[in-house]
């Protein structure tokens, strides 16, 4: 994926590839900051349970390779394994993490953070099947807050 | 009761007072420990506290006193100097070798001739820099060996057989097996290591860290306080063991560094934070135990497990749940950073442990062992896990205050779960199925409800 200067704010429906996009074009965008937090290297999902149409789960890959976010795909739940962890919550839960990190200029409310939904399974899990895998998600967590925090450089619309 | 009373040790407190203390604050119904169960499962004797002339195998009652400062200085040197002056003599040879060489006007020259080297194939930089993984591509420098015999500093890889009799030997490199180092991750755990540094000084916004109300401030400087006490113990064991590992395996050695930085940074970061918000506080005895055992583990393997795997899962767990209670960013950015660094660890002791199990040639003998170390590894670290100095301040931030120190020791015993299952996760990821032969209670001890654990 080539790093591209963002575009002017439009608001992008969540969730969708393209949100998810952006905010790889966002990371892309700002290597200087990347090089700052460091390599990453790994293939996280973030699934939103009830997110897909009628109410079925919608599921986004994002790859991360050194400083980059390289790629973007949905992917059905089956293909859950080929991410190397995912992030797991109901629509409610990621609005409410959205518009917090919004409503902070980027930075979410304390409780409100990828860690702190997360952590106790509830109201967000990280599914995985390795335990190596999934503690990607610890070693690259500042950089994937980072990378959810540039939600606040455009409007989000949510269908609910 | 008044918060500073409740700040007291259990000794200073009277008798009615102290299991109250959540009661009072709380609704709910006060958690009851159940001590025989801790008891059975630790099969350790519990008491009142400490017995009369110390804590029983304390060795500080009967230590001898501590040395007095630098021995005189005059005995080490006069050994020194005798020994190289009569006992290693090779470097006389060598120095008088080049002085007359250089006083005839000559030179050497032999180091143009590379026909016993690898000469002439240029490592090339991938696109993340020149890694170790480009220099070991190169033929002639990757080869790391299964037993090194090079027991100096000359470089794997370097032109150094035609001189390794004039070389001496370093007797302190004993770890000269790869099983019991090796990790398959360890080149990739270095270059994320050095890509991911951070400054404790510059990094994190401490000009945000606005006092918090008393209780979560002390709670909050009490668990930065044992966080203090424990991260050097992770500099100190792989510097025990980092001076024992010969060059040839390089790509070890610099992981190690990076720990040793890795937790200077995080006793820093933490010792910053609690004397920011208002001082140190109490230092936990159950963590000394803990690291001594650690820092004096037989081998590097069984220290890593215990370590890299065993606490440092835990201490990740901590650090997940210290980003998850925090009550400002700056704590938040603390923890957060903490745990990238911390879960590396883990992931070089999970896999430095299947590379050891996996070469090993007796594997059943070798798995025997290590749950015989366990079985008493774990119990020690429990020690740790359940001081008053380290369990009570989790449970106060994550409660929200004192008063709900209750609902927190709830949240504690679905943590203390969590954390255990990962690390008995880790365990099985090496190859070291651990589950059945645990000693540390899948349930929290004051937990309501679960099973009593295996014992061995």
């Amino acid at each position: 994926m080539q790093a591209a200067v963002p575009s002017p704010p439009q608001a992008l429906p969540f969730p969708s590839v393209a949100w998810f996009e952006r905010l790889a074009a966002l990371m892309n965008a700002n290597r200087a900051r990347q090089e700052q937090l460091g390599f990453c290297d790994c293939v996280a999902g973030f699934a939103v349970t009830d997110g897909g149409p009628d109410g079925q789960p919608f599921v986004v890959q994002v790859t991360f390779e050194e400083f980059a976010a390289t790629d973007v795909r949905e992917a059905t739940p089956a293909e859950a394994a080929q991410a190397d962890f995912t992030v797991t919550g109901p629509l409610a839960a990621w609005r409410a993490m959205i518009e917090s990190i919004a409503a902070g200029n980027g930075r979410p409310a304390l409780e409100q953070t990828l860690n702190r939904l997360t952590h106790m399974g509830t109201p967000m899990h990280v599914a995985s099947d390795d335990p190596l895998r999934r503690d990607l998600y610890f070693r690259y967590n500042q950089t994937l807050q980072e990378f959810v925090n540039a939600s606040a450089a455009f409007a989000t619309t949510f269908a609910r | 009761m008044r918060l500073d009373q409740c700040w007291g040790t259990d000794s200073e407190l009277p008798e009615d007072d102290a299991p109250q203390c959540g009661a009072r604050h709380s609704a709910l119904v006060p958690i009851v420990i159940d001590t025989s169960l801790i008891t059975r499962v630790l099969a350790l004797p519990v008491g009142d506290g400490p017995p009369e002339g110390g804590l029983h195998g304390n060795r500080a009652a009967s230590a001898p006193p501590l040395p007095q400062a630098t021995p005189t200085t005059s005995e080490g040197v006069t050994a020194y100097v005798e020994a190289y002056e009569r006992e290693y003599t090779g470097w006389m040879a060598v120095l008088q070798r080049n002085a007359e060489r250089l006083a005839r006007g000559q030179y050497s020259l032999h180091w143009l001739d590379m026909a016993q080297g690898h000469w002439g194939r240029r490592a090339r930089p991938s696109s993340r820099g020149l890694t170790y993984t480009d220099t070991n591509n190169v033929k002639g420098f990757g080869e790391i060996p299964e037993r090194a015999d090079w027991l100096n500093f000359t470089p794997r890889g370097a032109v150094r057989e035609p001189y390794r009799a004039e070389m001496p030997v370093i007797d302190e490199y004993t770890q000269v097996d790869r099983p019991g180092l090796w990790a398959d991750n360890v080149i990739t755990l270095y270059e994320e290591a050095k890509a991911r540094q951070w400054n404790a000084t510059r990094d994190i916004p401490w000009h945000e860290l606005a006092p918090l109300p008393e209780d979560l401030e002390k709670a909050t400087c009490q668990l930065c306080t044992v966080l203090t006490q424990v991260e050097f113990v992770a500099g100190d064991f792989p510097a025990k063991w980092m001076y024992r590992i010969p060059q040839d395996f390089l790509e070890v050695k610099s992981f190690l560094a990076t720990q040793i930085m890795d937790e200077a940074r995080h006793q820093e970061v933490f010792r910053k934070r609690a004397i920011a918000g208002g001082g140190l506080m109490h230092a936990g005895v159950g963590q000394e135990w803990a690291l001594k055992a650690i820092l004096e583990s037989p081998t590097h393997t069984m220290g890593t497990f215990l370590l890299n795997l065993l606490g440092e899962g835990l201490v990740l767990s901590i650090f997940r749940s210290g980003e998850m209670i925090a009550k400002t960013h700056v704590d938040k950015d603390i923890f957060r950073r903490c745990l990238q660094d911390e879960a590396r660890h883990v992931s070089y002791g999970v896999m430095e442990f299947k590379y050891w199990l996996d070469q090993h040639p007796d594997r059943e003998q070798a798995i025997a062992q290590m749950h015989r170390f366990a079985d008493v590894g774990e119990l020690i670290i429990l020690s740790s896990f359940t001081e008053p100095v380290m369990v009570e301040p989790i449970a106060i931030l994550l409660g929200g205050g004192l008063d709900k120190i209750d609902y927190g020791m709830e949240g504690m015993a679905k943590l203390w779960t969590m954390a255990i299952d990962e690390y008995l996760q880790r365990c099985e990821r090496a190859g070291f199925p651990r589950r059945a032969r645990c000693r540390i209670p899948l349930d929290a001890p004051w937990a309501s409800s679960g099973a009593v654990p295996a014992t061995a």
